[in-house]
């Protein structure tokens, strides 16, 4: 090895003995402990009651399904938005532009914590203003987080409120670096504005919407605060527990960490596939 | 009491300290009420211990159980000398980590002490010839009643012996009293009544030797039917801890089923409401049927990493061990004792004035020695879990009956556990 190549790897060692310590070994470690059968203190090696039980167990199968429906209804929703919003933060004509560029990215600096107390106020069934806002209009009550669908929803708007302003700012990157002469061009040659937005800003977008949409399946199969916090652990029922809140209550409430690494193996596994879908979805094609 | 001093003295002299005298500083970890009324028995504590500086911390429900399990997993690193543990949950603890708590048999917990309390406190804390924890507080259930509502019926509580006689009652309060329903369960996120009515059946998860699954066995299939019965009949509805709290104050509730620390919640929570409530024993599945159950309920261990596990023992056997300590937590914070000497305490009996001079405790902890033990075992949340979603499921209809939705619910514990569903 090369002097200079020693001396890098030397100033590099703290950080490095810190990856493998906290990184490195903790993902080998429960790779291996996934094969175990951890109910009680001698583990022992029995992959049947760990890999085996995912097949079988309809816990599992729940936070599976209820993580896709949130993925499949939730993503799209949200980079739709994300998307117009980002247009609208665009535009010349907006005053105040970096104003509400901030008040849309808001909402990710909130405390999760925070935030899930105050939606929880708000869907409250007897006092919550949303109820209260329903009513205004003649529509009965619905009780949000003690219905499965509605509690379900309530998730998805959650994690859209929270989420929506953080893609448009990404979008609104990708928006400015496509070059404005394209746009003259075309008004030159009298392709109307939503002509424009359809073939010319959305292909140019697709490697920043790719991006977000990858991003977000990710975030969506680890997501944990808003079911824990604001539907009160995956209730009612387990209509919303979601993968990550099923790995956590098979970690740290039964003390099962031979399943919960399957789990947690599982779900980066979704994830991969997942996005590598929407790689090769997204990709240029000639 | 000159004497103990003396002794103290002089062991302290000594520099190492005989049993009677202890010294040094002791921590415990515990929540909210039960914290409190820890801390109310210090100062009796004191008076035969002075040298033993006791410091409880409030650390809440949830954070006391993930931090013992982050400090026995980290072997003791940062544990208190005292823990305050559940006994539903409490197994996890001892077949996950057996080293991380002293057995309490080597500290002088004797078995003539231990007779002291009744066998369903017992079960889940001695496992494989060790008593890892020692009975706090229990959960004897019982119905909370507004009597104004009751009254305004025509409804005498004496005369509801059966679930099929409460829901007769329910007809008659409802009506007499709108806007008012009979009761209130966590349908949603819990199985609070199922396991009552189980318990007081002889039923339960598992069975008491822990090996076996018994959740589709006959008493809990009854109690189930009960649970569906009452929801059938509008007269009970969904409510979590705050909702029935909120309900109890608003007066939209005529009765609540809970273990009897639940006295506690109420004399705090409505004050205004003084004299209009009342208790009596939970209904039964026919009228001359058991009437006893248990829900809830914590113990206190002692850690493997405590440096002062005698001063700890001697804490431990004055606040849970004597009438003085137990009745003071029951007094100052309506801790129910699980000590049966505290029984004859004088305060049991005495005419309790927020329930309109009615002798709750007599009435509550006559039922503790009758209650059937109930095994919290390794496995009680993989078993609850699966309970809440198939209970939600078969009170939606989604089950042909009882039977069969607890034949379901018993193959998922088993594809859970490995255990075996008993025949």
């Amino acid at each position: 090895m090369r002097l200079r190549t020693q001396t890098a790897y030397a100033f590099l060692t703290p950080y490095l003995l810190v990856f493998l310590a906290f990184w490195i070994w903790p993902i080998a470690n429960s790779f291996w402990l996934s094969f175990l059968n951890t109910r009680s203190a001698n583990w022992t090696f029995n992959p049947r009651v760990t890999w085996g039980r995912l097949l079988v167990d309809p816990a599992f199968a729940n936070a599976l399904w209820n993580t896709l429906i949130i993925l499949v209804i939730q993503v799209p929703i949200m980079i739709a938005l994300a998307t117009v919003l980002a247009t609208l933060l665009n535009s010349s004509m907006l005053k105040a532009r970096g104003l509400f560029r901030f008040a849309f990215f808001a909402p990710v600096v909130v405390g999760e914590v925070a935030y899930a107390a105050v939606f929880r106020l708000m869907f409250n069934h007897e006092f919550g203003i949303i109820n209260k806002m329903l009513a205004v209009a003649s529509v009965p009550a619905i009780p949000w987080l003690s219905s499965p669908n509605a509690a379900m929803a309530v998730i998805i708007i959650a994690v859209t409120w929270r989420w929506a302003g953080y893609n448009a700012i990404i979008i609104l990157a990708g928006l400015q670096s496509i070059p404005e002469d394209v746009y003259e061009a075309a008004t030159l040659d009298g392709v109307s504005k939503t002509r424009q937005f359809f073939f010319i800003t959305l292909p140019l977008l697709r490697p920043v919407i790719v991006l977000c949409v990858v991003i977000s399946v990710i975030g969506t199969m680890q997501l944990f605060s808003e079911p824990f916090l604001i539907t009160n652990r995956g209730g009612p029922g387990q209509a919303t527990e979601t993968l990550g809140l099923f790995l956590y209550r098979q970690a740290f409430g039964a003390f099962n960490f031979g399943y919960a690494s399957a789990i947690a193996y599982t779900i980066a596994a979704l994830a991969i596939v997942i996005s590598l879908i929407n790689l090769w979805l997204g990709r240029e094609r000639e | 009491m000159r004497n103990i001093l003396t002794c103290a003295a002089f062991a302290l002299a000594l520099g190492s300290g005989p049993a009677f005298a202890q010294s040094g500083e002791i921590t415990i970890w515990s929540w909210n009420v039960a914290a409190s009324s820890l801390k109310a028995t210090v100062a009796g504590f004191n008076k035969q211990f002075p040298d033993v500086k006791v410091t409880v911390e409030d650390l809440g429900n949830q954070q006391t159980f993930d931090k013992t399990l982050a400090g026995c997993a980290a072997g003791g690193a940062g544990l208190p000398d005292i823990l305050s543990i559940e006994n539903h949950e409490s197994e996890i603890f001892w077949s996950q980590f057996p080293d991380c708590f002293v057995d309490l048999k080597t500290l002088g917990y004797t078995d003539e002490i231990a007779a002291k309390f009744p066998d369903f406190k017992r079960t889940e804390l001695e496992v494989g010839g060790k008593a890892y924890a020692m009975p706090w507080d229990s959960g004897p259930v019982a119905m909370f009643y507004r009597r104004d509502f009751y009254e305004k019926a025509g409804v005498d509580p004496a005369t509801i012996k059966s679930w099929d006689d409460f829901i007769a009652a329910g007809k008659k309060v409802m009506e007499a009293n709108p806007g008012v329903t009979m009761t209130q369960a966590d349908m949603n996120g819990d199985t609070e009544f199922f396991r009552m009515i189980a318990n007081e059946q002889g039923c339960g998860y598992y069975s008491k030797d822990a090996q076996a699954i018994t959740v589709n066995q006959p008493g809990c299939v009854t109690a189930l039917e009960k649970v569906k019965a009452l929801k059938d009949a509008g007269q009970l509805i969904p409510g979590t801890w705050d909702e029935k709290i909120q309900a109890n104050t608003a007066g939209t509730v005529a009765t609540q089923m809970y273990g009897g620390w639940y006295e506690g919640t109420i004399r705090s929570t409505s004050p205004d409401l003084a004299g209009k409530w009342g208790v009596y024993l939970m209904p039964s599945a026919s009228a001359d049927g058991p009437r006893a159950a248990n829900l809830g309920g914590s113990s206190l261990a002692i850690t493997s990493a405590s440096q002062h596990k005698e001063a700890a023992w001697a804490y431990l056997n004055y606040t849970l061990g004597t009438n003085d300590g137990q009745v003071t937590m029951l007094k100052e914070f309506g801790l129910v004792p699980s000590l049966l000497t505290a029984l004859d305490d004088p305060y049991v009996s005495q005419e309790q004035p927020f329930w309109g001079g009615q002798k709750v405790w007599v009435d509550i902890l006559s039922t503790l020695p009758k209650v059937v033990p109930s095994r919290g075992t390794p496995f009680f949340s993989d078993a609850d879990e699966i309970m809440v979603a198939v209970q939600l499921k078969y009170l939606n209809g989604g089950y042909p009956d009882a039977k069969s939705a607890l034949d379901d619910a018993a193959s998922q514990i088993a594809s859970a556990t490995s255990l075996p569903i008993a025949e």
